[in-house]
């Protein structure tokens, strides 16, 4: 490594600055020079000197998929014989200190990342203390790479390249909603496959709601009756086979059951969970049988969602079914408690089982605002309804997470990729002790108008605006996104090259293209 | 423009209604309509009779038919139905019963027949293997008990040739049912003339499949089936425009794989127009300057990578498929597949290449502005000039005369002209789309050199177009294509096209009856009903669309090679192009 730092010439960048440094999201600091530097025909990986040993393949598996994307189906068919030598890139050599791949929230997700601008034998060297970082690793050089149609080799141009980076914010969302329009498994494998290209870690699966339970609960076969139809369901084991696919890729599955207030569809298999056949939401708070199916249910998640946190909802419950409905409130009356009051017995009651399953907790915010001071200490807030929450719930000693609507939310479909780029996590809030307590950010895709036929084109690109906000260091983002536009359409483009569905960046928030022309300047 | 979503969309009962009593019909006169009959206490047979097609008794036999498969367990209910016939495009002939049949996740492939033993088959077994276990089958309730029904899939091929062309046989028959006393090992069999039949045979096997959540594996329902299916088209095609938006090649792959899902069978390329012109020509390599970027182009061996697919998409599907039953092996000779010969399309689908002349052509000039009458006027393209018509040439040759010249200055030309030797070869489809629509001479009555040649020639514009299209025909018959044209050609000068013309209409209704009754071959895309960019055409538009209509004779019958829906992509990308064809493209599919 030394060698190498030694020949650079050094060319210090911070990426806004730079003309025709296309990295998406841009990484903390970057050095490179002016050469280039053509990947070898039989270009490998390897991994010697690593603490790691890949006993699950998930490096092998990596590399073989950045092959794919540096391909883009381009048919690569060099004549090396016309490089020179010196100029060719034979491998990539990775070396991964850390023997532990569990993923978990707060892994550690740095990387360095060097390229040589000649020699014999030479390899790109990517170093991280565990095997996602040396994936993020991999992203990055994906995005050095070019097919070049002319001599039909792919280059890295630019080189030699040291790049070295990390995230900013240890949890970088994106929200799915299945329930209010199933999304097949491959669609949800590929949404993963794209999160992974804009260095996004936690997919949000908002599974159940109102509308439809596609999940299997094992402990309470009947809920997912709930299903819009027989065959829009996963199996628990799909589930599983989603958490190990995303795991792979370096990306949590946070699951969600939302309740009391979205859990109408629990009753299709369990019609007592309602209140009554003619008051069918939130559930019934007066029932014993509700909070054990909600134990059966965190009881089988914690089998398969191993991530820190569980969401539990918590938001827009309109408790009027629960004084409507005689046997609730004779029991509200029994206990003494007026609507807000059992909202809040419901969602402590939930917070406590989730606990004995081993999980903290995400509730949106309306658990903050109503009563904030009674939340577990493990409750992380999960802030939608607007600007302004996340500075008061880290005042208050918790850990938030942003996803403020009117900048964070894809169903806004006019919202544009430049408000998504500007939302600041950290508005307002300043005290270093306090800035900590921001997990980070989540984008999310509302299913009540998306279904399989667009969801990708609504995440993309606009999600991966958010994802350099969440990513890149503050000093490195652009104070005006008109900077950038250059770069996230380059970003927009090599995602349709993959086989994203990546919409224009021209326009009022999610639109077709106007007219004919390059996706580059669209 | 997304709003078509929620237009096109459907549910499940309609959308039988509509596939049960839809008349398939050869002939504009007569309707064939399914007749099922419950032949024995478990099974329903249904076959495709014949009945006279009169408007007045039209609406009673289709109502008295709706009616038939009510009584018969089509009735709708907001829930999918078990009992209902999931196929699109719906068989020709099929019977059905009652069983549920288990299929094993280890479904292997026995083959027969002298064609049996082709990649093109073993390729395509494992894809629908992946499409049809798409669920864990880890906890399968007969898992390790062996007791499914279906645990090999035999494919019968007879014919061992492997050319793709226009009316290959596609037909298959499929058989799906319960081993019997004389086998240990329950079997589905598909017998095909040719690898392509087989294919579509595949496709239909795969719609039968379902995963049930119950048992957690996948399932045949209402078996034993027994399906005989021909498609009553040999053309049934989907258009791209690479011109407009450029489309990445992992999403033109995306597109074919998809087609095959509704049983097309050519992909219609239209590579270049006035926009932008994306392919790599080795003998005028400056054409391609005229893309809209350096990196949105396809090079020669791309497109030959296109074509040979039919080839399907290296999906991270068949790659994780292919890791977990462990056939490293056949993944891999599939990767070092570069060596077959240009015919052999992996998906059963032919492309059919445009170039769109002399009218849409202005980004040819980008490269050779001499192709322009002149820098300010620049469509179409120059007739009066020699060099116009060598270009044209060079194109449909692409390593002809020069291949010499261009192997000097290309490392590459070796290695292509080594499976590949000329776009003929790239392109071996017999149809080539040489466009011939909205040509607007203005420009050559406005150059003064151009304006001297019509008069030395003593020809009017309208001449000079005939002039460019029937050279460019001549063109493409001699390296043994035959011309398709859109429909301005025939409308404006019909007699004196090459007879071996396909006519592609566009314009409206109508077109496809004059064009047989003069004897030429004709392709359906009526854009008031088939061209998909237009939104607003919903997708019971495009089934009701009846490429035969207004065409009584066989023999005329006969010239109709089908039809083509057309996704032209001014507004459309690969952001959303592929919810602009789907599901429309599958309604005119069933059609075809």
């Amino acid at each position: 490594m030394g060698k190498i730092v030694k020949s650079f010439c050094f060319l210090v960048f911070f990426g806004v600055l730079v003309e025709g440094l296309n990295i998406w999201p841009m990484p903390n600091s970057v050095n490179h020079g002016h050469q280039i530097m053509y990947l070898s025909n039989d270009f490998a990986l390897k991994s010697d000197g690593s603490k790691y040993n890949d006993a699950s393949g998930i490096l092998k598996d990596a590399f073989s998929r950045l092959l794919d994307v540096i391909e883009v189906d381009h048919v690569i068919d060099s004549n090396f014989s016309h490089f020179d030598p010196m100029a060719i890139l034979h491998g990539i050599h990775v070396i991964v200190w850390s023997q532990n791949d569990e993923l978990q929230y707060g892994v550690d997700e740095s990387y360095k990342l060097s390229i040589p601008s000649h020699g014999t034998q030479v390899y790109a060297h990517i170093e991280a203390q565990t095997v996602y970082g040396v994936l993020h690793g991999l992203q990055t050089f994906s995005q050095l790479c070019r097919f070049n149609l002319t001599n039909r080799a792919i280059e890295v141009h630019q080189v030699p390249w040291y790049i070295i980076d990390q995230p900013r914010f240890f949890y970088r969302g994106l929200l799915i909603d299945t329930s209010r329009h199933y999304l097949p498994l491959p669609i949800i494998k590929n949404v993963i496959d794209s999160m992974t290209y804009a260095k996004l870690n936690v997919l949000h699966w908002h599974i159940v709601d109102t509308q439809s339970f596609p999940l299997e609960i094992p402990s309470f076969p009947k809920l997912w009756n709930g299903a819009y139809s027989i065959s829009e369901r996963y199996t628990m084991a799909d589930a599983a086979e989603i958490v190990s696919y995303a795991q792979r890729r370096g990306i949590s599955v946070l699951a969600e059951i939302d309740v009391p207030g979205h859990a109408l569809s629990w009753g299709t298999g369990y019609p007592s969970l309602w209140p009554s056949k003619d008051c069918q939401q939130p559930l019934d708070v007066s029932k014993e049988f509700t909070f054990k199916v909600i134990d059966g249910i965190l009881s089988d998640f914690s089998k398969t969602f191993k991530y820190r946190f569980v969401h539990l909802g918590g938001d827009e419950v309109n408790t009027s079914c629960w004084t409507e409905t005689p046997h609730i409130r004779k029991w509200l009356r029994q206990h003494g408690l007026d609507t807000s009051g059992a909202y809040q017995y419901f969602v402590l009651r939930a917070q406590k089982i989730a606990l004995s399953h081993g999980y903290e907790i995400i509730n949106w915010e309306e658990t903050f605002n109503d009563f904030g001071s009674k939340l577990s200490r493990k409750t992380v807030v999960h802030n939608w309804l607007g600007g302004g929450v996340a500075e008061k719930v880290v005042a208050a000693g918790l850990r938030c997470i942003v996803s403020n609507q009117d900048k964070w939310y894809l169903d806004h479909l006019d919202a544009p990729w430049e408000g998504f780029y500007m939302n600041e996590p950290l508005t307002n809030i300043t005290n270093h002790q306090q800035q900590k307590l921001i997990l980070g950010g989540e984008v999310c895709m509302w299913g009540e108008h998306i279904d399989a036929s667009d969801i990708e084109q609504t995440i993309w690109p606009r999600a991966a605006a958010a994802a350099e906000r969440l990513w890149s260091a503050y000093d490195n983002l652009a104070k005006d996104p008109s900077q950038v536009f250059g770069r996230l359409a380059h970003f927009r483009c090599l995602l349709n090259q993959r086989g994203v569905a990546a919409a224009p960046l021209v326009g009022p928030g999610r639109v077709a293209p106007e007219e004919p022309g390059s996706c580059y300047k669209q | 423009m997304f709003s078509l979503v929620a237009a096109v969309t459907w549910n499940g009962s309609q959308r039988q209604r509509h596939s049960s009593c839809r008349h398939h019909s050869s002939d504009p006169h007569q309707l064939y309509i399914p007749n099922c009959t419950r032949s024995s206490s478990d099974f329903f047979s249904c076959k495709f009779m014949a009945v006279p097609y009169h408007s007045s008794s039209f609406v009673f036999v289709f109502t008295l038919i709706c009616a038939l498969g009510v009584s018969l367990g089509f009735n709708s209910t907001s829930d999918l139905d078990d009992s209902l016939v999931y196929l699109w495009p719906l068989p020709s002939e099929f019977t059905f019963g009652e069983d549920v049949l288990a299929v094993d996740p280890d479904l292997s492939l026995a083959v027969g027949g002298d064609g049996g033993n082709s990649d093109i088959v073993r390729e395509a077994f494992l894809r629908y293997r992946g499409i049809i276990f798409k669920h864990s089958t880890r906890f399968s309730k007969f898992r390790g008990r062996s007791m499914y029904d279906i645990s090999k899939i035999r494919i019968i091929v007879h014919s061992d040739s492997e050319v793709l062309q226009l009316g290959v046989d596609e037909s298959y028959s499929l058989l799906v049912a319960k081993n019997d006393d004389h086998s240990i090992i329950g079997e589905a069999t598909i017998e095909a003339n040719t690898v392509y039949g087989a294919l579509r045979g595949l496709e239909t096997f795969s719609q039968l499949c379902a995963f049930d959540y119950g048992t957690k594996t996948v399932q045949v329902y209402n078996a034993p089936w027994y399906i005989q299916d021909k498609p009553r088209f040999v053309y049934r095609g989907l258009m791209l425009d690479t011109s407009r938006h450029y489309l990445p090649i992992d999403v033109i792959k995306h597109v074919i794989e998809s087609m095959s899902y509704a049983k097309l069978n050519v992909l219609h390329w239209h590579i270049i127009d006035e926009q932008s012109f994306p392919l790599e020509v080795p003998t005028y390599p400056k054409l391609w300057k005229g893309a809209y970027t350096k990196w949105e182009r396809y090079t020669v061996e791309d497109a030959y990578d296109i074509v040979k697919t039919g080839k399907v998409k290296k999906n991270a599907f068949s790659r994780q498929f292919c890791f977990l039953v462990h056939i490293s092996l056949v993944c891999l000779d599939l990767k070092l597949r570069q060596n077959e010969s240009c015919s052999s399309f992996m998906a059963g689908i032919n492309v059919m290449a445009e170039i769109d002349i002399p009218g849409h052509a202005e980004s040819w000039g980008t490269g050779y502005p001499d192709l322009w009458p002149s820098p300010s006027c620049r469509e179409p393209l120059d007739v009066s000039k020699e060099f116009t018509f060598d270009m044209v040439s060079g194109i449909l040759t692409a390593y002809g005369a020069s291949s010499a010249i261009v192997s000097k200055d290309h490392p590459l030309a070796y290695v292509l002209a080594s499976y590949c030797k000329d776009m003929r070869k790239i392109f071996p489809f017999e149809l080539f789309h040489l466009g011939g629509d909205e040509v607007n001479t203005d420009c050559w009555n406005s150059t003064p050199h151009v304006q001297q040649w019509l008069q030395d020639h003593n020809m009017t514009p309208k001449e000079a177009y005939q002039y460019f299209v029937l050279r460019a025909q001549e063109i493409a018959i001699s390296k043994n294509w035959a011309p398709v044209n859109w429909e301005e050609t025939f409308n404006t000068f019909a007699t004196n096209l090459n007879p071996r013309t396909v006519i592609h209409n566009w314009l409206g209704p109508g077109v496809c009856p004059k064009a047989v009754a003069k004897g030429f071959r004709c392709i359906y895309s009526n854009q008031g009903v088939w061209y998909l960019d237009h939104l607003d055409v919903p997708w019971d538009g495009f089934y009701n669309a009846e490429p035969l209509e207004g065409i009584n004779s066989a023999s005329e019958q006969e010239l109709v090679l089908g039809g083509e829906v057309c996704m032209w992509s001014e507004v459309a990308d690969t952001s959303n192009v592929l919810q602009t064809i789907w599901p429309r493209a599958a309604a005119a599919a069933g059609m075809q």
